[in-house]
């Protein structure tokens, strides 16, 4: 009863105003926007603290070509399809890979000295040397093909290659650690449930280790997201968000730099939830057992 | 319904530093088709390891599983086992942990529906269908395992201590649904247990078994009718019976 009485008068209080816990979150975020605006204003001087109308006037137009490298969308959108080919290559090697080596001691003996070996080395590490071996040399022209004119031709190998490297180790680390962690109470049970081996792979293996599999996708795709703005940053690239930054700042165009900085936040943002939607999906199970 | 037999069963573990456990020493056993059996003993008898050969999880040094004189090479094929542990797939709904065995043998996709269905009716948890094991109680769950273990339709269903975890009253409602069960679908039961009162309740014969090495000490007819009753003189006097059995074994 006293439960119900005090639930029912939360409830009153929540409709008369929006309650704090609400807001919580929004409280930080103001007052450094608040501060920001204050201090544009002391400083006084656009090509070092740009003023928040001018940063949003940016982001609000998204459309509009800015320093002749193409709209902020297509920045965008080029640094964006970078990360997705790299992180589908990234994919594509590590959970196949993780999963021989979480299954096959051999595999993982094999394999592991070599993983060890590479892990320290920050992928950043690889960037002059992508640049180095690759050059420009974009993607359709790995296949011979000059030019497609689609966003394609803005996608060098170089950089998907950094991207590989960036959600290498994220995936295929927690792949190894979720293939090798599947309990043997369940694999018995269903050896004795008259599972093949190739059953009791998509069966049970797969879904039993998901949960672990889609941490790494989602640590992965972060770490590629962060990679690609550096990446963009080298010499050689002529379009991307990080290029944008890069040059905005050559510009003194500070309120394009501070405006692209927001949008590489939202982006990450928006990707992390993207991908913690369909983990929380698949890896309920795991949340709630006992 | 086929005879079981178990035939010198010999099974030796090794442990570091060079220490040889005889596990399982010759052990003969013939299980009549459709009987219901206990095993019982004390810790480290084998009890769990002969049920894991018959399962076909561990491979026996040397003896061989017979059905009606005949090898069986499938072991999988012909029987399953029931953990003491909960096993449920955490991953999978009610139904679908039921469907399981089913998919392994490929049988289609509605008539999978309906008979598991019918199976989880049959341990009497009908509506449950699209609940998740972390959803049900610890009985509930080894419902569930009984029913997954039926809808793979062996002719031997081997139990080890499935209700080991449950509490008593929870205990005994199990032990009436499996008996029900067995009535209405007549398979070959071995059910492992450390609870004499449960051997009791339950089989037909009570094989008592001796640890270090693990061999048969004794094979207890309980001549008992069923529904049996736990406050009957008999059945007291049969539990005496192998207790006195299980204090000679220590």
């Amino acid at each position: 009863m006293s439960l119900n009485g005090r639930d029912s008068s939360y409830q009153s209080k929540s409709e008369n105003g929006i309650p704090l816990h609400r807001i919580q979150g929004l409280i930080l975020p103001l007052i450094f926007i608040v501060l920001w605006e204050i201090l544009a204003i002391w400083v006084d001087n656009p090509a070092l603290i740009p003023r928040l109308t001018a940063v949003l006037s940016v982001i609000l137009h998204p459309f509009t070509e800015l320093v002749g490298t193409g709209s902020l969308i297509w920045n965008t959108a080029v640094s964006l399809f970078r990360v997705m080919l790299g992180f589908a290559v990234a994919v594509v090697v590590c959970v196949p890979l993780g999963i021989f080596m979480g299954t096959s001691k051999f595999i993982h003996r094999l394999v592991n000295p070599l993983v060890e070996l590479f892990r320290p080395l920050c992928p950043i590490a690889w960037i002059p040397f992508a640049m180095a071996v690759f050059k420009t040399t974009t993607v359709p022209q790995l296949f011979g093909i000059r030019y497609t004119d689609t966003i394609l031709d803005s996608v060098q190998i170089g950089m998907v290659f950094i991207i590989f490297w960036g959600g290498l180790f994220p995936i295929l680390l927690n792949t190894i650690h979720g293939v090798s962690g599947v309990r043997g109470l369940w694999i018995e049970t269903a050896k004795v449930l008259g599972a093949s081996k190739a059953r009791m792979f998509w069966k049970v293996i797969i879904p039993a280790a998901l949960p672990d599999i889609m941490t790494g996708l989602r640590v992965g795709l972060g770490i590629s997201w962060m990679v690609i703005i550096a990446a963009e940053m080298l010499p050689g690239s002529d379009s991307g968000i990080g290029y944008l930054i890069m040059y905005s700042y050559e510009l003194a165009e500070m309120q394009i730099l501070v405006a692209c900085m927001i949008v590489i936040g939202l982006m990450g943002f928006a990707l992390n939830r993207g991908l913690q939607t369909v983990s929380n999906r698949v890896s309920s199970w795991k949340a709630l057992e006992r | 319904m086929r005879n079981l037999s178990i035939k010198g069963i010999q099974k030796q573990f090794f442990t570091p530093p060079d220490r040889q456990i005889i596990a399982l020493d010759q052990i003969d056993l013939d299980v009549r088709g459709g009987e219901f059996i206990s095993l019982i003993g004390p810790t480290g008898c084998g009890k769990t390891t002969l049920l894991r050969i018959i399962a076909g999880l561990e491979i026996p040094n040397s003896g061989e599983i017979l059905l009606d004189g005949m090898p069986v090479d499938d072991l999988h094929r012909i029987s399953t086992l029931v953990f003491q542990q909960y096993s449920l797939f955490p991953w999978c709904s009610v139904i679908e942990n039921v469907m399981f065995p089913m998919e392994m043998k490929g049988i289609p996709k509605d008539e999978r529906q309906n008979r598991a269905e019918e199976y989880i009716a049959l341990v009497g948890l009908s509506g449950a269908e699209k609940a998740q094991p972390y959803e049900l109680s610890g009985g509930m769950q080894q419902r569930v395992a009984i029913a997954r273990a039926l809808a793979h339709d062996p002719e031997v269903l081997l139990m080890d201590e499935p209700f080991g975890a449950l509490d008593e009253r929870t205990r005994h409602r199990l032990q009436n649904a499996l008996l029900d069960i067995w009535k209405k679908k007549r398979k070959t039961i071995i059910f492992v247990t450390h609870n004499i009162d449960e051997a009791i309740y339950l089989a037909d014969r009570i094989i008592v078994m001796t640890t270090e090495p693990g061999r048969i000490q004794e094979d207890v007819l309980v001549d008992l009718k069923r529904p049996r009753n736990r406050l009957d003189a008999s059945f007291t006097e049969l539990h005496l019976k192998v207790r006195n059995s299980l204090e000679r074994t220590v």
